[in-house]
């Protein structure tokens, strides 16, 4: 018995590349899915691992996105913090302490806030500066972003999406540092296309 | 010979006018305790996680710090930016300093210098003695660094450590107030330099 649920939890955990064909199709799915998410409303827990730590550190919020390209991060627990992403800035409230971050200058910084705006939609796959590779397992479907540019690959190993298998919406995240230790952002409670407010965007 | 005591006199009148603050009236008294210690981060079964706050010449930024004891003399201090991606991460074993990551906006050497200071004053366990002094609240127990000096002010009735001051021999460098409500563990720290406008304000994470 045991052997069997050992056995059986291997083969649920076992991921394996996607075909040309399936690659294609997953692709159009999300593609397509993306398309018609004008708004987003989650909850999200992330998980902070870093190898010498006894337990992963956890906080917990909101997350808000509104097509094309505005997106509001915002913890709740343990602490309040929230960032705004809207166009060139960063708006930041650290509990009750706000602050304006230009971006527009920093490469680095636009690119990895490209990241997470376009991870919301998991729409990324025409990004050039990521060599892309796609699995598939029996609750996921999976897609590993590698970035080329050394720079960035200095502070990113990689960058992955797991996708809900029925409507190819993003659950989870998770970025890949060098040193190996990872963020692992895990969504729930997803509300699509309600009516969103522009003035969530302001600090 | 008259000059020589103009300038006897001047240097008596300018060393006596930078004598240090932090134990300015203050008694010396008798010691018998040769180290004293900081039980904030001694714990190697504690994640020790603070939400931090910074503020350098006016500018605000925050993050997660997160420091672990990995060995009888060692720690591991790791601040990341509240998504999660590290800024830095530093390790102090004894004397031996380890920078493991930093990002670059941040590798610079005075920057780097400071924070290893500032993380070191803060994790350091045990120093030995110099001298002893006592205030109304408090013991405070003189050690060395470097050429720099520590004063740990004890409260008197629960022997916690309160306070660290960093100082050269005749000015205040940096000043670390702890706040604790319970036992070890510091709810709050602030660590304040005097020189540059930098401060760093820690909260401890709550458990759920």
């Amino acid at each position: 018995m045991l052997f069997f649920i050992a056995f059986s939890s291997s083969i649920q955990a076992q991921e394996t590349a996607m075909s040309a064909s399936e690659i294609v199709a997953f692709k159009g799915k999300v593609i397509a899915s993306a398309k018609t998410t004008k708004t987003i409303k989650t909850d999200f827990v992330q998980y902070k691992h870093l190898d010498f730590l006894a337990d992963d550190v956890k906080t917990s919020g909101k997350m808000v996105f509104k097509a094309p390209n505005l997106v509001k991060w915002e913890y709740t627990n343990p602490y309040q913090y929230s960032v705004i992403f809207k166009e060139d800035q960063l708006l930041i409230n650290d509990g009750g302490t706000k602050s304006k971050v230009d971006i527009g200058n920093s490469k680095l910084f636009k690119k990895l806030n490209q990241l997470i705006v376009n991870s919301v939609k998991g729409n990324m796959f025409n990004d050039a500066d990521f060599t892309v590779s796609f699995f598939k397992s029996p609750k996921y479907n999976k897609a590993v972003f590698i970035p080329k540019d050394k720079k960035i690959a200095g502070y990113i190993a990689s960058f992955e999406l797991l996708f809900n298998k029925d409507d190819a919406q993003v659950f989870e995240v998770k970025m890949v540092e060098p040193s190996q230790d990872f963020t692992r952002i895990v969504f729930s409670n997803r509300t699509l296309n309600s009516t969103i407010n522009d003035s969530v965007f302001s600090n | 010979m008259i000059r020589f005591l103009a300038i006897s006199f001047l240097a008596i009148v300018t060393l006596a006018s930078c004598s240090l603050k932090t134990t300015e009236g203050l008694r010396q008294v008798h010691f018998n305790k040769e180290a004293v210690g900081n039980p904030y981060f001694s714990n190697p079964e504690i994640d020790y996680v603070y939400k931090a706050k910074i503020e350098v010449y006016k500018k605000n930024f925050g993050g997660i710090l997160i420091i672990k004891k990995t060995g009888p003399e060692s720690h591991r201090v790791v601040f990341t930016t509240e998504f999660g991606s590290k800024l830095f991460d530093f390790q102090f074993e004894g004397d031996t300093f380890t920078k493991h990551f930093i990002v670059d906006d941040l590798d610079k050497k005075f920057i780097v210098n400071i924070l290893k200071d500032d993380f070191r004053l803060l994790v350091n366990e045990k120093a030995q003695v110099l001298a002893v002094y006592e205030s109304e609240n408090h013991r405070i127990y003189k050690t060395t660094s470097g050429d720099r000096f520590n004063f740990y002010f004890l409260e008197d009735e629960t022997e916690q450590l309160q306070k660290i001051v960093n100082t050269t021999k005749t000015k205040e460098k940096v000043e670390i107030d702890f706040t604790s409500h319970e036992g070890n563990i510091a709810d709050f720290i602030s660590i304040k330099h005097k020189n540059i406008k930098l401060s760093i304000n820690l909260e401890k994470f709550k458990n759920e």
